[in-house]
Parts: structure tokens; C-alpha cells; sequence
């Protein structure tokens, strides 16, 4: 579904990415790990030019979304947005009630005119998020005043809204409790398939029970790529053996 | 290796303890400058508040004397159709009304209270009569509290010369004089008498002269401060315009009546006096204050809000409007709030434009001749008439109420705005 081809990132002068090559598929969950400053957020935010928001990035290189060239000066950065959805690491709701956040993004690309589909798709990001049965009753509280772990399934909840073909999350579970990473993690898992989902984590474990293929990212560079249960049991690098053993991190 | 029975740990020594004191002292000494700080200027307000209203409660009245008139017997005619007509008041000053009134007067007053009362008094009756043309029916005499000549109103409060004080207290006595509540005070303009002026027309003139700086400050201001924040690129021009609104923000406020006589009244040259000018010439002033503070509440946005807007497919107008603008109103507003607030009290630019010429009547459009509360209080502090100081202080009381309301305003839709994230 998205191709990335020799992806360069440079932060002025400085390369911070180095020539990588990626493929992903709603087929199987993508898991992108390394040590700190590795460069596997700034990877992750290429696939939605979110790098554009700083004005000292420059990338290289292509990333084809269905055949399409994101990078091109041809692709509207706010329609692709659309398509690629991105969750952060602090869950960021808005300070709008519950309802609203999730109506925000169907409203601004009209995918909905009227009040009934807009809470028609309201309904379903919130039940496809794992949200619904907690919130139902009060959709026009605020988004804020919800715990961690709920504001994150909202924020998830609100990606899912304008019907993206592929959800970037970014370290997604750091900022919560083990319950709430737990509910996460099921998330990931009953999205997959019907989105391509790339993650982000620093927690080898994580990779290891959420994701189907991961790629090792150190220094910039991707250095080694495969099946999770490859990558964890059999690595071929020795960069990537090192971390996986808690060499280093 | 250390013997443990010597050992004494650095947090249980006398030494310590003395510190801890100390320390201890310190916040109490710090506890207690702030509060006095706060008692000192609560008292400050409170003093300058109180004289403000202890001075100017006396403007608010005013000497009046009682006449009886009745209508049956007084020879004015009028019917329903010529007493509501826009003609009214001059076909009864034909009809001799002023003498009519004086004939009553010195009746009830006797010749040299009827002396003394205030040569416009007559008008008075003949609002009443316009007002409800039925009255010149009644057979019953009316009682009409008119206002007193200034002279008279001073010997009535204990000034003047001893003739007038004793003829004062002679009518007090008799009970035909009497310093009466003066409501209409807010509803007249200004005048030669301190008997006869009221603050409506400067009132009026400071209302349509804050709506227009507020019209043309407010916008102007915040989408400055959008540009100058969202879309501006970082370079040494918008380094420039940056320090240069800075600067204005500092520049006298004489400097924008001066700019205003050059640069407005030479392309509106009949437009002097004008709420439109004046306005205009605050707006100038104000908007720099709007543009910092509304910088400051857009860069308080944490980025994580634009973000999370971004990722979902806004475009940066969308971001902007739908999401940095309501959270940093709270913000702006506040800015706006001292900047219409320095504005309201603001004479000087004023008097260089021209506000500051003797307006009888209020303004009826933004174009038409008016004056500011502020620089009505500074042209009734100059006249010699002793009867104006009270006026003067009744002036600054409305002026500070009017300031109370607009920040009321102000600081209700701030709250009304204001949201955690």
C-alpha cells in the first residue's frame, strides 16, 4: 500500500535518516524500533509530511501511497492527511467535547452533511476505537476530561473518523498505565487488516506481541528488516542482536 | 571505617536546625510582604475610589426651588396637535412662557427669589408640558422643582456673597429650596451654568468614539498578531515589524493626535471634533497593545493542539481558526481590555484633534462635533465657576463607572471563553 524508496531526511545540513526503503500493508502490523534518537519518529513522520511543520527538514527520496508520489508538489498534503492517519505519543485530544472531536475531521473533508451520518460515523470510530460503551452517554463532555488510556482511544478514535488507508502511531502506549497499553495493544490488533498500521515503539515486547514485521533503525540507517519472530530470535546483524539483548537502549 | 557511635548525621545537628529556622523565617517574611503589598494597594483604591465618590456625590444634586404653577389660570394655550408638534417649545416661548413662569415664581418666591432663579428655567415647564399636553388643563397648581441660578446654588452651599447666603437660607427656611437628587444630570449636555450641565453629550461622544477604536483596533490587531505568529516567515523583516510594533506601543499618545491632525484631518478636514477621528486616532494607539498580547496567547498554545489538527487533515487557516484563535481569545481579550481601558481615559491626542470645543448637544452620528468624558472633565476642572468642582468630581464618577462596565464586559467574555486543554 505505501512504498518508501532510498528516504532520506536531512534537519538542515545534518542527515538524521539514510537511505530507507520500506514497504507496508494493512496485511500485517509494521513495528519500527531502535534506541533513542535513532531516527524511527522522524521516519514515521514522513509518511504523512508531518516533517513538513519544520521548516529546517528536507526529504528525499519517494513514497508512493497507491501508486501515487506523496512527496511531489502534485499531492495535497491536507487530502493525504486524510488517508494517513497519525496518533501521538501524549494523547492530544482537543479541547472540544467528545462528540465534536471525532466530527472535527469528517466535517472539514465533508464526508458527512447532514447530523445523522455525521453521528453515524461518530458512532462507528467510537465502537471500532473500543470507546462506545464508555462514552455513549456523554458525548457532549469535554474530550479532556477523559483518563489517559480513554483520551488515546479517542485520539485513535478520531484518526479513524475520515476512514484512513493507514494509521502512524508513535509511541502510543508510553504515556499510559499497563491496563491501558494492554487495551492498546487489542486495538492494534482488531484494526489491522482493515488499516496499515505502522508503530512506533521503544519496547521491545511491545514489537514482539503486536507486530508481524519489524525494522531495526540505528543511527539513521534501517539496519535490518523482517518477520517479528525473525528479527527477535534469529537476527542476522550484530547491531541488531546487541539491542535486542539489552546491550544497549 | 567511621565509629557510629561519633557519627552524626548532618541533618541532626544544632547547626542545622538554626538553618531550618531561618529558612522557615524567611517564608513567613516573604508570606506577610505579599499581603501587605496587596493591603497596600487595595488601600490605595479603596481611598481613591471613596474620595472620588464622597466628592462627587454633591454633583449629582443640585439647588432647586419650588414653584407652584397652575395651568387653567396661566393664559397659554395649546392643544394636543401644537404641544407635540417639533415647533412646540417655540410657540410657547412666543406665547411668553418665560414670563408666565417668572410671574409664578416671584408669587411663590417673592421678587428677589424669582431673581434668582436660572433664565433657561422655563424650558423645563415646557418639556413637562410637551411631554403631556393634558396638563394645561389642570386646575390644580403643579409644583416644578427648577434649577436655581448658579449664584444662588453657591449660597445655598455656604459660598458667595453674604446677600446671596442670606437669601439662601431664608428659602431653605420657607422650604422653597432644596438641594434635589439631579438625574437629569446624565441626560443633558454641556452648558454655560453648572446648573444646567449634564454629561450625556461627553458620555455619548466616548461611546461612539470606543466603538469605532474598538472596530478598527480588534481586528486589525488580532490578524496582525495571526500573521505575525502562524504564517510570517523568520527573517530579519519580521524582526523589524516586530520591534517597530513593539516600539509604538511605547510612543506618547500625544504623538497620535499629532499624527492625526496631519494625516486625518488633512483628508477630513470637515470632520474635526468627529468621534470618527478621534477613534481613529485611538485605534492607532491601541492596536500595538492588541497585536503584543495577542502574540503571547497564540504562542501559550502548545503545539501538540496545531499537531493533532494537522494530522487529522486541517489545512493551517483551518488550524488556525478552529483551534489556536479560540484558545488564545481568552488572551486576547485581556489585552483588549487594557488597551480600550488606556484609550477611554486618553485626553491629550484628543485635544489635538479638535474634541475639546463646547458641544451643547450630544453627537447624533459618528460624524457630527463631540467630546470625550476625559477631556470634558479637564475643560469643567478649568472653569472658575466654583459650582463646576462638584460637577467635575460627578464626571469622574461616571468615567469610572463607564470604565467598570466596559471591563465587565470584557472580562465575562473572556470567562465565557476560557478552556483547559
Amino acid at each position: 500500500m505505501m512504498k518508501a524508496r532510498d528516504v532520506s531526511v536531512y534537519y538542515g545540513p545534518k542527515k538524521a535518516i539514510d537511505e530507507v526503503s520500506i514497504d507496508i500493508s494493512p496485511d500485517y502490523v509494521t513495528a519500527f524500533i531502535g534506541p533513542s534518537g535513532c531516527g524511527k519518529s522522524t521516519f514515521l513522520r514522513c509518511f504523512n509530511r508531518m516533517n513538513d511543520t519544520i521548516p529546517s527538514a528536507s526529504v528525499t527520496g519517494s513514497i508512493e501511497l497507491e501508486g501515487d508520489n506523496i512527496l511531489g508538489d502534485s499531492m495535497d498534503v491536507v487530502q493525504l492527511r486524510a488517508r494517513v492517519g497519525m496518533v501521538f505519543q501524549k494523547p492530544n485530544p482537543f479541547p472540544k467535547t467528545i462528540y465534536e472531536n471525532i466530527a472535527y475531521g469528517p466535517k472539514i473533508h465533508g464526508l458527512a452533511e447532514k447530523k445523522p451520518d455525521l453521528d453515524a460515523i461518530v458512532e462507528r470510530s467510537l465502537t471500532r476505537a473500543g470507546l462506545w460503551e464508555e462514552v455513549k452517554d456523554r458525548l457532549d463532555d469535554s474530550g479532556t476530561a477523559l483518563s489517559g488510556g480513554q483520551q488515546q482511544r479517542l485520539c485513535i478514535a478520531r484518526a479513524i473518523a475520515v476512514d484512513p488507508e493507514v494509521i502512524l502511531m508513535d509511541e502510543p502506549a508510553s504515556a499510559l498505565d499497563p491496563i491501558a497499553t494492554a487495551k492498546i495493544e487489542e486495538l492494534i490488533d482488531e484494526l489491522s487488516g482493515r488499516y496499515a498500521i505502522v508503530i512506533v515503539t521503544h519496547s521491545m515486547q511491545q514489537a514482539a506481541r503486536v507486530s508481524q514485521r519489524t525494522a531495526f533503525f540505528h543511527l539513521g540507517k534501517m539496519v535490518e528488516y523482517g518477520p517479528t519472530s525473525d528479527i527477535f530470535q534469529n537476527p542476522i546483524e550484530e547491531r541488531t542482536r546487541d539491542y535486542i539483548t539489552g546491550r544497549y537502549g | 571505617m567511621n565509629n557510629t557511635a561519633d557519627f552524626k548525621r548532618p541533618t541532626r545537628t544544632p547547626e542545622f536546625e538554626k538553618r531550618l529556622a531561618k529558612r522557615y523565617r524567611a517564608e513567613r517574611t516573604f508570606k506577610l510582604m505579599g499581603q501587605g503589598a496587596i493591603v497596600f494597594s487595595v488601600a490605595v483604591l479603596i481611598f481613591l475610589l471613596g474620595n472620588m465618590l464622597v466628592n462627587g456625590i454633591g454633583g449629582f444634586q443640585r439647588a432647586e426651588l419650588a414653584v407652584p404653577i397652575t395651568f387653567a389660570e396661566s393664559g397659554l394655550t395649546g392643544d394636543e396637535v401644537s404641544l407635540t408638534a417639533p415647533s412646540a417649545v417655540q410657540t410657547l416661548e412666543m406665547q411668553g412662557m418665560a414670563e408666565v413662569v417668572q410671574l409664578f415664581a416671584e408669587k411663590a418666591l417673592g421678587e428677589r427669589g424669582a431673581d434668582q432663579l436660572s433664565d433657561q428655567a422655563w424650558r423645563d415647564v415646557a418639556a413637562a408640558l410637551t411631554a403631556d399636553p393634558a396638563l394645561l388643563e389642570k386646575t390644580e397648581p403643579m409644583i416644578f422643582n427648577l434649577p436655581a441660578s448658579s449664584d444662588l446654588a453657591s449660597g445655598l452651599a455656604g459660598e458667595g456673597s453674604p446677600e446671596m447666603r442670606a437669601l439662601a437660607k431664608d428659602l431653605v427656611s420657607q422650604g422653597k429650596l432644596a438641594e434635589n437628587w439631579d438625574w437629569a444630570f446624565l441626560s443633558r449636555s454641556d452648558a454655560t451654568s453648572p446648573q444646567a450641565v449634564g454629561i450625556w453629550g461627553a458620555l455619548k461622544g466616548s461611546i461612539f468614539t470606543m466603538l469605532v477604536t474598538l472596530a478598527l483596533a480588534f481586528p486589525v490587531g488580532i490578524l496582525a498578531a495571526l500573521y505575525l505568529e502562524e504564517y510570517a516567515p523568520k527573517n530579519r523583516w519580521t524582526d523589524l515589524i516586530e520591534v517597530s510594533i513593539n516600539n509604538l506601543a511605547a510612543v506618547p499618545s500625544i504623538i497620535f493626535g499629532l499624527l492625526g491632525l496631519a494625516v486625518f484631518l488633512a483628508v477630513f478636514p470637515n470632520l474635526r471634533s468627529a468621534p470618527l477621528i478621534g477613534g481613529m486616532t485611538l485605534a492607532l494607539m491601541t492596536m500595538p497593545v492588541i497585536v503584543i498580547s495577542g502574540r503571547n496567547a497564540i504562542k501559550a498554545v502548545p503545539p501538540s493542539i496545531r499537531d493533532g489538527a494537522l494530522a487529522v487533515g486541517a489545512s493551517p487557516v483551518q488550524v488556525v481558526f478552529h483551534h489556536v484563535l479560540p484558545l488564545a481569545l481568552p488572551g486576547m481579550l485581556t489585552g483588549t481590555i487594557i488597551g480600550m481601558a488606556r484609550a477611554l481615559g486618553e485626553t491629550a491626542p484628543l485635544l489635538l484633534i479638535g474634541m475639546r470645543a463646547f458641544v451643547a448637544t450630544p453627537p447624533t452620528d459618528l460624524t457630527s462635533p463631540a467630546t470625550v468624558l476625559p477631556v470634558q472633565i479637564f475643560l469643567w476642572s478649568d472653569e472658575i465657576d466654583r459650582g463646576f468642582v462638584e460637577r467635575t468630581s460627578a464626571a469622574i464618577v461616571v468615567l469610572l463607572l463607564f470604565l467598570l462596565l466596559m471591563n465587565s464586559i470584557a472580562i465575562y467574555l473572556r470567562n465565557k471563553f476560557e478552556k483547559t486543554w
